[in-house]
């Protein structure tokens, strides 16, 4: 077990380090140039020449990402070329905001999922299970880019009971959140019906209900425990999801996270700030996925680690 | 597969039905609606849908008009198309891209694989809409560009499917005796394992098909995608947007049609997938 985890931490970090490959070239693809981007248009010629070396842009390609990889470790990602500020602390600033709406989201996603999964699972075949396969279908068609508007309209604009904009009380966070996860709970929510009716097959639920327990305790105690393994795999996978449709949701309902910043940092063309934190959002995905590979050999306890 | 076992799926027939009719508007509605979905009537902005109440005739605004005075109906169906092809043609490129990859990797297996796995991984650690607003950062927005970057960074989905179906394949009696007769690796690959893995591919690329065209709609939205005055549905509800508390309808349409189309799309998935696999119903 313990193997397998040193395993897992060193291919995360060649996939951290390979992330960063690819956007430090990918950046550096971009027409511009950063040291007159830097000095600001009035610059002359030989002060654009001393940034340029300041920045160590007449350097080998090689020789930047190695500094910038040398910074990166130390804790410097940088600066914004707007905000001339240090990226990390900016990123910093804004990364809880985004943190929060996530996890309302994932909220949102996991217990409406698990709830709408269980009672369609459990009522195969009746109103209950076709009508929340249906909500379920829809939802999977939904993107908080429609669905964002779909819902300030309803509640912010027509009832008038929520929040459309901003973040503030907990009011604030239940459109976006649900904007955001419910894709993701209508996913899980197949998932977790379709986990269910085949458990219930199984022998050991008919033994569990011809020793009498009630059906709910049956369901509860037994079945779960073998949907949430799926579950989790899921959830793992789909975190990159989560983060990129905060960008769009953040957009929609004026959130101050990462994503409008990203947006923003990407429009003005601030290139080390979009390369920061491009590196923090995959970094975090890493990690996410990492303790969720950890955690699924815990819970699952057919699974053998080489 | 016959006609019988098609229409048992009622996810099938229901998507099939949809999707006509979506289609049907949107590819022939700008045939008989003739508005010019650029022009912009200065007297004439922000009128709600003029169906039931307008005036009839050649000046109804059937969905009403935007901010800039375009009419509504028009752009939904332009959109529509542009939307669509945009999406096709993106499907396309990464279906190619990553049905060669997971070929190779998935019957020679070796460094090739292992090298595809690696940068899977680190393809799904990036966001997909984030690696899609920093590369159109960085070469422009433009709808060629929209097209190449959505096939370029979505191709390892197809890949991974179709190496996991090819190593399946690759262990089957009739593959050991086609190597057996000497057939080269590359017939083998083409001739036999390809045509066998279609069913995963088609049910993929059905699925992505509605991924894409929210992708599109994202970056439209977010104002890097399909750049005025071309409509698109996500840059509509972005224009929209600031008339919400107006006219609502600005916003909602497009989103509406983007709600229906990957509904549609998705449905026709499910029932594609219905009577083509029935064991992959969970996801």
């Amino acid at each position: 077990m313990i193997n397998y985890i040193i395993r897992r931490l060193i291919q995360a970090v060649f996939v951290v380090l390979g992330v960063s490959v690819i956007i430090f070239f990918l950046l550096h693809l971009a027409p511009g140039d950063p040291a007159r981007m830097v000095a600001g248009e009035y610059a002359t010629e030989e002060q654009v020449d001393i940034i340029r070396e300041q920045l160590g842009l007449n350097e080998s390609l090689i020789i930047q990402y190695s500094i910038f990889l040398k910074n990166a470790i130390r804790g410097d990602l940088g600066t914004s070329l707007h905000f001339k500020q240090d990226n990390l602390d900016f990123i910093l600033y804004y990364l809880p905001n985004t943190l929060k709406l996530t996890l309302a989201a994932f909220l949102v996603a996991v217990i409406g999922g698990l709830i709408l999964g269980i009672i369609a699972g459990s009522n195969k075949n009746t109103f209950w299970d076709l009508g929340g396969m249906s909500i379920a279908v829809l939802g999977q068609s939904t993107s908080p880019v429609w669905m964002g508007i779909v819902l300030i309209f309803l509640f912010a604009v027509k009832l008038n009971i929520l929040p459309p904009f901003g973040m503030g009380s907990w009011k604030h966070y239940i459109l976006p959140s649900i904007s955001l996860g419910f894709p993701q709970m209508a996913m899980i929510a197949r998932l977790v019906r379709g986990e269910l009716v085949e458990v219930l097959n199984m022998d050991y639920i008919k033994t569990a209900k011809a020793k009498g327990l009630t059906n709910r305790v049956v369901i509860l105690k037994h079945a779960l425990r073998n949907v949430l393994i799926s579950v989790v795999t899921f959830i793992g996978m789909r975190v990159g999801v989560f983060l990129g449709g905060a960008v769009v949701t953040e957009t929609i309902f004026g959130w101050p996270g990462m994503g409008i910043m990203l947006v923003r940092a990407v429009l003005g063309r601030d290139y080390p700030l979009v390369q920061a934190t491009i590196l923090i959002v995959s970094t975090l995905i890493v990690l996410i996925n990492l303790l969720a590979d950890i955690s699924y050999g815990f819970i699952n306890p057919r699974i053998q680690y080489r | 597969m016959n006609m019988r076992r098609i229409l048992k799926s009622k996810n099938l027939v229901a998507g099939v039905i949809l999707l006509s009719i979506l289609l049907g508007i949107i590819l022939l509605g700008p045939l008989v609606y003739k508005v010019d979905s650029s022009q912009q009537f200065a007297g004439k902005r922000n009128l709600p849908p003029q169906w039931f109440t307008g005036e009839k005739g050649d000046n109804m605004f059937i969905l009403g008009t935007d901010g800039l005075g375009r009419d509504v109906a028009i752009r939904l169906m332009i959109g529509g198309r542009l939307s669509l092809a945009i999406s096709v043609f993106a499907v396309s490129i990464a279906l190619t891209i990553g049905i060669v990859m997971g070929l190779f990797a998935g019957y020679y297996g070796g460094w090739i694989d292992i090298v595809l796995m690696r940068f899977t991984d680190i393809q799904l650690a990036i966001p997909v809409l984030i690696l899609a607003i920093t590369i159109v950062a960085i070469l422009g927005p433009n709808i060629t560009n929209l097209i190449i970057i959505l096939g370029f960074t979505r191709w390892v989905t197809w890949a991974r499917i179709v190496r996991a179906n090819v190593m399946q394949i690759k262990e089957l009696e009739f593959i050991k005796a086609a190597r057996a007769i000497g057939a080269p690796p590359l017939i083998i690959i083409f001739r036999h394992i390809l045509p066998n893995i279609v069913t995963p591919i088609i049910i993929i690329s059905s699925q992505m098909i509605g991924f894409f065209i929210l992708m599109e709609a994202s970056l439209s939205f977010l104002g890097l995608g399909v750049q005025p005055p071309d409509p698109s549905w996500g840059a509509m509800i972005a224009e929209g947007r600031n008339y919400i508390l107006v006219t609502p309808w600005n916003a909602l349409a497009p989103g509406i049609a983007l709600m229906i189309t990957v509904l549609a799309l998705n449905i026709l998935g499910d029932g594609l997938r219905d009577v083509l696999d029935p064991r992959l119903k969970n996801i």
